[in-house]
């Protein structure tokens, strides 16, 4: 088999986009980055090296952390570039083509799912909300209220002095209950912010926890979500969800964005 | 981005209308599990990045506190930045035994429909960990 001719990486997918609003823009290979038009919809693409951009070096690129970042970012920044222009379809990274060709076939067999997906997200933007909470702040906020039922507040206190046996299998056992409470506090804490926001959103997704031991970060992550929020509405929206998180009881909240629509755009409808 | 820690509720603020450069951890969130999917002609294994992210969630809160105060010679090491990934790897395992140790199997802080990703692909960390 010759080797291929060239290769054709997609950075997402717009409407009616023009080569102008493109012009400068370089992409992961370091090219002009190209409109590929077929029918209404219009692909951004670039060329790239089709020995450089192999399925095995691009493996071994994006198994590496200092390449994978800089793939990613540039991916990203072209994509954002996009985004910014109208409303645009992200491309999963490293969705690499043979010709530009293929691509247009791409486009015209799957045409009208993606004209509906960009009809969804006209004038929409992706809002990333992720909230902390202290386990054991929010324990101790809630023995703290008179009327909340507190299953384990009569086993923390007794026999701080005492050095039996069965003290300290009473005080461990408080301490465990505590920490099962703060964990299940801190899960409704996200839960709570989640549910608040879903109402002020077109759609949201629930992206993975991050865990804060191999983050580095003080506390639990509770939440992790992508919101898609009309784009006019996206600075109250972020309002919202730093009031909705305070009054929660998470200690941090970070709102970010305006995204493109990454995490909305292989189910639209969903 | 490096996020203090700060006993106030809510007080990290973070603007849309004044975006930050995103996050590494956010970006990869986004181009390596969202996105439409298609099958390209050019087949990358993307489970094996998406592993590696996992292992670099725990190396990059280190690498962009560092960068911040402008160390990044690991950055231009390959050799480097490989061990680095290892003894992230490794790293992270010893603080998954630790954790379960010290909460018993439970996993207490794990909720269904979060993290099942998170969860599902600690086979795989441990049998690549070798």
């Amino acid at each position: 088999m010759n080797p291929p001719a060239g290769a054709t990486w997609v950075y997402a997918l717009s409407r009616n986009l023009g080569q102008a609003g493109l012009d400068g823009l370089r992409g992961i290979g370091g090219g002009q980055v190209r409109a590929l038009a077929s029918s209404q919809l219009t692909a951004v693409v670039e060329s790239v090296d089709p020995g450089v951009f192999s399925a095995e070096k691009l493996q071994d690129r994006l198994t590496d952390p200092a390449d994978l970042e800089l793939v990613a970012r540039r991916h990203h920044d072209v994509v954002v570039a996009v985004a910014a222009l109208g409303p645009a379809l992200p491309f999963r990274l490293a969705t690499v083509y043979l010709s530009d060709e293929r691509v247009r076939t791409l486009l015209s067999e799957r045409c009208d799912e993606f004209c509906r997906a960009l009809g969804w997200l006209a004038d929409r933007t992706e809002c990333g909300v992720k909230a902390w909470a202290d386990p054991d702040a929010l324990n101790r906020a809630r023995r703290t209220q008179p009327s909340a039922r507190s299953p384990d507040g009569q086993l923390a206190r007794p026999g701080l002095a005492d050095h039996s046996g069965a003290a300290y299998l009473a005080r461990r056992r408080a301490e465990l209950a505590a920490r099962a409470e703060g964990q299940r506090l801190a899960a409704r804490c996200g839960e709570e912010i989640h549910a608040s926001l879903v109402p002020l959103a077109a759609a949201s997704r629930l992206h993975p926890l991050h865990d804060t031991r191999a983050t580095g970060e003080a506390g639990l992550q509770v939440l992790n979500a992508a919101y898609l929020v009309d784009s006019a509405s996206l600075p109250a929206f972020a309002g919202s969800a730093r009031a909705v998180a305070a009054r929660a009881g998470a200690c941090e909240v970070a709102v970010t964005g305006p995204w493109p629509a990454y995490s909305f755009a292989d189910r639209p409808d969903a | 981005m490096s996020r203090e820690w700060r006993p106030t509720p809510a007080s990290r603020e973070r603007l849309p209308t004044h975006p930050e450069p995103a996050s590494l951890v956010d970006i990869l969130e986004r181009v390596l599990d969202k996105g439409i999917v298609v099958a390209g002609d050019i087949r990358v294994d993307l489970l094996d990045v998406e592993l590696l992210t996992i292992r670099l969630r725990l190396l990059i809160a280190s690498v962009e506190r560092a960068r911040e105060m402008g160390i990044d010679w690991w950055e231009h090491d390959p050799t480097l930045s490989s061990a680095a990934r290892d003894l992230a790897a490794e790293n992270q395992l010893l603080r998954e035994r630790i954790g379960a140790l010290e909460a018993g199997s439970s996993g207490a802080n794990r909720r269904d429909g979060h993290d099942g990703a998170t969860a599902g692909t600690a086979p795989r960390r441990r049998k690549s960990a070798e």
